[in-house]
């Protein structure tokens, strides 16, 4: 049963601490079918989320409410949900396919081995399903770990940074498995501290950071604010005054400082531009560049400036 | 139930765990072939070997070892490698995980108990040994049970169970017990005594002075047992898990 609004997952005023740390503090959001992206840098409070979405952990204050139920309220809610955690953590001592059945299994599914062989062929391990875990790279034992998640069809798919060890190559098959199934009506929350992970993938996304929920809604119109951010470059050229006058005159660059290294530090609020005109800027100007390399691109000053707006 | 008590057997299996509890496990028996080696023709022999290698190597220190080992692994080594969500976040009862998990813990210790009270009983004591391997098989049965679900409780409460059950075995059933006689009735070592000494007090007369009735070791077994289950139960159902 979902509520009234057509949200599978409900989070309303909840808190979370442990002694005198607050891990979350008083987040209110909803979560609707399709795929929401749960962003936030490390230490933001994603997991100790998904921990209470997922039953896992109690909550301190507030309510949560998965497809209508209270993840703490019965284990009868773990036949509509599929939860894959952060720690990369298996029993090494199985086989890929051991793990998926034990999960079918433990989720009474009926027809065990057609939605195991439905679950491994899914996340393209066929091959290697009878191997044992401990042998699997790491994004092997995450698509297996997934492939377990999933083997009962959940209404909700719970998965806590699962895109952590895969190849590019990977995450394009996951992409596209987690749209197919968006687009069965499944609800897909996907929790990740790397911005573009999620970018190509959710429409929504909420923003963590520090507990707190910074921001939510169209990935879009978040992503915009990230863009007009200033940002920090340094900048090392052969002749360092020359470079700086000529960046200037730039309308991107802000302003120009001299550390005493003699590399540039270019605050701009337009990069896409400057990084555009920087290299004919100091041709024109005679100047041999050496490198050009962002000062501020941790997913905490970007995250940081979002909630400073 | 069948799935998590398959898993745990897998588990608590690992070929360096079994080696440590083989050889723990031998240790009373090799010193048993030694003492009926060396001192059998003596006349105390009988009560030397009820005293040593039962009463002071078998029930005070290999059989809480041994368990000890299995019982607090059981849920201990999924809460320290973060595994056990993949046992909780499944529809099953809390109850449904935590009784074959205790399960697993006796069936890998049970026979290596038994087999090694066998063993030592048939080597050392007179007339075969039988009946009072009987009694003892029984006893010691009782103590893997009880002292399983102490264990597999304290490998669900903390990280630090071996340590906490070691301190609980020297501390509490070896210290405190010898030291303050009501403590043996809320001791898992006065229960196996108890019930040693009841159902074989003729073999076993030389630790009746250290034994509770047979009743009160069976109804404390029991309870103890039971109390320590249910709160694994209710640890697990109220516990964040990692």
């Amino acid at each position: 049963m979902t509520a009234s609004s057509g949200a599978t997952i409900e989070v309303l005023g909840v808190s979370k601490w442990y002694g005198s740390v607050v891990a979350v503090n008083d987040v209110s959001f909803e979560v609707h079918p399709g795929i929401t992206g749960l962003l936030g840098p490390n230490g933001a409070g994603k997991t100790t989320l998904l921990h209470m979405m997922a039953g896992l952990a109690k909550v301190s204050k507030g309510e949560m409410r998965v497809l209508g139920q209270q993840p703490r309220g019965g284990h009868g809610l773990y036949r509509r949900i599929g939860v894959m955690s952060e720690h990369e953590a298996v029993y090494t001592f199985l086989t890929g396919r051991e793990l998926v059945e034990l999960a079918a299994r433990l989720q009474g599914v009926e027809d065990v081995k057609a939605q195991v062989d439905w679950a491994i062929d899914t996340v393209n391990l066929a091959d290697a399903q009878d191997r044992t875990l401990g042998t699997y790279s790491r994004g092997m034992r995450q698509r297996m770990r997934l492939a377990a998640a999933m083997v009962h069809d959940p209404e909700v798919l719970i998965l806590d940074e699962p895109l952590n060890g895969t190849d590019p190559r990977q995450r394009l098959e996951f992409e596209r498995l987690m749209r197919e199934l968006a687009a069965r009506g499944r609800t897909i929350l996907i929790s990740s501290h790397i911005l573009e992970e999620v970018e190509t993938l959710a429409s929504e996304i909420l923003l963590i950071v520090s507990g707190k929920l910074a921001a939510a809604g169209d990935f879009r119109a978040i992503r915009e604010k990230l863009d007009d951010r200033p940002f920090k470059l340094r900048v090392v050229s052969e002749q360092p005054r020359t470079m700086a006058a000529a960046l200037m005159r730039l309308p991107a660059v802000d302003s120009v400082s001299i550390d005493p290294d003699d590399s540039l530090i270019v605050l701009s609020s337009n990069v896409a531009e400057l990084q555009r005109s920087i290299a004919k800027l100091a041709r024109d100007a005679s100047v041999r560049l050496y490198r050009v390399e962002p000062l501020d691109d941790t997913l905490e000053s970007v995250f940081s400036y979002v909630v400073e707006r | 139930m069948r799935t998590v008590f398959r898993l745990t057997l897998r588990q608590l299996a690992s070929r360096r765990r079994l080696a440590i509890i083989v050889l723990l496990a031998a240790v009373p028996v090799g010193l048993a072939v030694l003492l009926n080696f060396f001192l059998a023709d003596e006349e105390d022999f009988t009560e030397q070997f009820v005293n040593t290698i039962m009463g002071g190597l078998m029930i005070s220190l290999i059989l809480p070892i041994v368990v000890l080992t299995l019982a607090t692994a059981a849920f201990g080594d999924e809460v320290e490698d973060r595994t056990l969500n993949m046992l909780v976040l499944k529809p099953v009862s809390r109850l449904s995980i935590v009784l074959p998990k205790l399960l697993g813990s006796i069936t890998v210790a049970a026979p290596l108990i038994v087999a090694a009270t066998v063993a030592v009983s048939l080597i050392a004591l007179p007339d075969g040994g039988v009946r009072a391997a009987a009694a003892a098989s029984a006893a010691l049965l009782l103590g893997v049970v009880v002292y399983a679900a102490v264990f597999t409780w304290a490998g669900l409460l903390t990280t630090h169970a071996l340590g906490f059950g070691l301190v609980y075995v020297f501390l509490w059933e070896g210290l405190a017990s010898s030291l303050l006689p009501g403590v043996r009735y809320l001791s898992v070592r006065g229960y196996t005594l108890g019930t040693l000494y009841g159902l074989d007090d003729v073999t076993f007369r030389s630790i009746g002075q250290d034994a509770i009735e047979l009743r009160a070791a069976l109804i404390g077994a029991v309870v103890v047992g039971v109390a320590f289950f249910l709160l694994t139960v209710r640890r697990l159902k109220r516990m964040d898990v990692p």
